[in-house]
């Protein structure tokens, strides 16, 4: 097992876990239409509550992928390669992160137009809530990790991620959502992107070594 | 657990583990490997200590464990490309033709058998040129001809100098196998 | 408590102060110590470490939920409500939700070297972010709210108040140690049950 061929592999088997992906995205477009379903579907609420609402529903569509991410490996017995392979374990987590990252944030960003739309986003925060979700879904994927490695010898383990993990994730959506407000009333949204930017950057440094430490105790 | 176990590995060996359930067969082979940590003792691996960084050892290393490393959405072909990502195809197809796979080459493991995927994870054997095997319960879920051929290509890696640590609940007559065992 | 002064806008309901301030204190500094206890487990494996995050969470646990008990009902009487969005009353909250996330975690996994290893890197990821969280709320709570309740920031107390405040703060620290070391100790006789000088301990207490 090389590095390479390991990213080819973790490519390979979330193209054929799509419908995984299109469940999340699915979930994430159902919160959605709960908002204005369920509170006010009146432009005025919905305006200024857009990007908090579209946070919300994509951090727990997050979760849902991201409390899985360990599992099947778990299972078929591949992190116990990971471990023998003499490859440096924080660096294929990273991998298999970045591959997951990109998977799911990707349809996500593709919905986003739509939903925006449906919640009337003011278009000229468009852009800022695109970026948001660039900049501060790596550190959501990156603590979630750290969760889903804890409890990947659990068979019920997603209430327990969530638990373990949402507080964790409460910083991100308050400076995105923070971000996406300024933008509408016209304030400097900047140092929130960047907040958000030094939190994903943070927990790269820590998250990699800590998920390799609980996958290693977890696979025993 | 194994207290008070001192083994010596030689190249050109082959070392059967004996042991009653829940001797700790699986995890002796686990610790060597790296992937549980030893609570007590040292590893040491051409006179160098590798009890705390595994990774000297861990590149001339093949282990197999009760879960076999398989992902399910991969072909078979696939599979073994993940593992070893050089390999010809021209080897590749020898093997799979060997093994009774060459049909499945391109078929996703979960389609498979449970001794089809046991031989699907032994094709490792076969491509990969690592010098140490551990195999825990290689010979489980195999059919009388795979278990000769297993046994050919033990002796086989024998012969050219590899060492294979090995547990099995089955007799394996035609193999010479020095055997350790211990009592809990 | 009862021999502190009245204070002069809020009458005696202030005295749960000698309550809330201790507790909500303790439940920080309580996570201060699991975070330390996890990073000590995870450098240098000491068996303790475990043992102590283990036998502290829960007393974490209960001091921050106190403190939010006895918050909200201070609350009550002074502003009225049971519970605002107020920056440390939120960021408490959290802290509580972090600690119930360790025993949560701790009783699911049923190995124990991972439910060690699993909260001790809780630990170490709460006490990193710890900072980044109270912060956040408290700039959320200022972009939000602005500063609606002054109470907090009342005038300085004169020494009649904040003697016995010092008294009961030293008065919890001194329950949540006693308490710990009397947890870790029966979970240290726990872990250790096969070993023959636990044998001998309890039977010689037995007898």
């Amino acid at each position: 097992m090389t590095y390479f061929s390991f990213l080819m592999t973790e490519f390979c088997v979330l193209w054929r876990r799509k419908h995984d992906v299109f469940n999340a995205v699915l979930f994430f477009i159902i919160v959605v239409s709960l908002f204005p379903l369920g509170i006010d579907p009146a432009p005025e609420f919905l305006a200024p509550a857009s990007g908090g609402i579209l946070w919300c529903a994509a951090v727990l569509s997050i979760l849902m992928v991201i409390e899985g991410i360990f599992k099947e490996d778990y299972r078929d017995g591949s992190l116990e390669q990971w471990l023998v392979s003499g490859l440096y374990l924080p660096l294929l987590v990273l991998l298999k992160l970045i591959v997951q990252w990109a998977g799911v944030v990707m349809p996500l960003l593709m919905v986003m137009p739509l939903l925006s739309q449906m919640l009337y986003l003011p278009s000229g925060s468009f852009w800022v809530l695109i970026m948001t979700v660039v900049l501060g879904t790596p550190s959501l994927f990156l603590i979630g990790a750290i969760g889903a490695a804890l409890t990947v010898s659990l068979r019920q383990g997603a209430m327990l991620v969530m638990l373990l993990i949402l507080p964790f994730y409460l910083p991100v959506i308050i400076f995105a959502v923070s971000a996406i407000r300024a933008s509408q009333e016209g304030a400097p949204y900047f140092g929130f992107l960047a907040m958000l930017l030094a939190m994903s950057l943070l927990s790269l440094v820590i998250s990699p070594f800590m998920t390799a430490v609980a996958v290693k105790a977890s696979v025993n | 657990m194994c207290a008070g176990l001192s083994v010596q590995l030689v190249a050109g060996e082959a070392i059967r583990i004996l042991g009653v359930n829940g001797a700790g067969k699986s995890s002796l082979l686990k610790v060597i490997a790296g992937v549980m940590s030893p609570l007590k003792g040292e590893i040491h691996y051409l006179g160098q200590d590798v009890t705390h960084d595994r990774r000297p050892l861990q590149q001339d290393l093949l282990y197999l464990g009760h879960s076999l490393g398989i992902k399910n959405l991969l072909t078979v072909s696939e599979h073994i490309r993940h593992y070893c990502p050089s390999v010809l195809p021209e080897t590749l197809q020898t093997v799979l033709t060997q093994l009774g796979l060459i049909d499945y080459a391109d078929t996703q493991v979960k389609a498979l058998s449970a001794g089809q995927k046991q031989r699907v994870a032994l094709s490792r054997l076969w491509v990969e040129n690592k010098a140490l095997w551990l195999l825990d319960e290689p010979f489980a879920t195999l059919d009388v001809n795979a278990v000769a051929l297993l046994e050919l290509r033990i002796k086989q890696h024998v012969s050219a100098d590899g060492l294979v640590l090995f547990t099995t609940h089955q007799e394996v007559l035609s193999l010479n196998a020095r055997e350790v065992s211990w009592l809990v | 408590m009862a021999f502190a002064p009245e204070d002069y806008q809020q009458g005696n309901s202030f005295r749960i102060i000698y309550i809330h301030v201790p507790a909500a204190m303790l439940a920080q500094s309580c996570y201060l110590g699991l975070g330390i206890a996890g990073f000590v487990f995870l450098v240098w494996q000491m068996k303790i470490a475990p043992i102590f995050i283990k036998s502290l969470a829960p007393l974490g646990a209960a001091m921050s939920l106190i403190a939010l008990l006895s918050g909200s009902i201070w609350g009550k009487t002074t502003w009225g409500t049971w519970w605002v969005w107020d920056a440390r009353l939120t960021s408490v909250l959290v802290l509580f939700l972090l600690y119930m996330g360790i025993i949560a975690l701790q009783n699911a996994l049923d190995d124990v070297t991972l439910a060690n290893k699993a909260a001790a890197v809780m630990g170490v990821v709460g006490l990193i972010n710890l900072p980044i969280i109270k912060y956040s709320v408290i700039w959320w709570n200022t972009l939000h709210q602005g500063p609606t309740f002054t109470v907090t920031e009342k005038p300085s107390m004169p020494v009649e108040m904040w003697l016995p405040l010092l008294v009961s703060v030293i008065g919890f620290y001194g329950v949540v140690a006693g308490l710990l070391l009397w947890r870790m100790q029966s979970e240290i006789l726990w872990r250790e049950k096969r070993s023959a000088w636990v044998r001998q301990e309890v039977l010689g207490d037995g007898l």
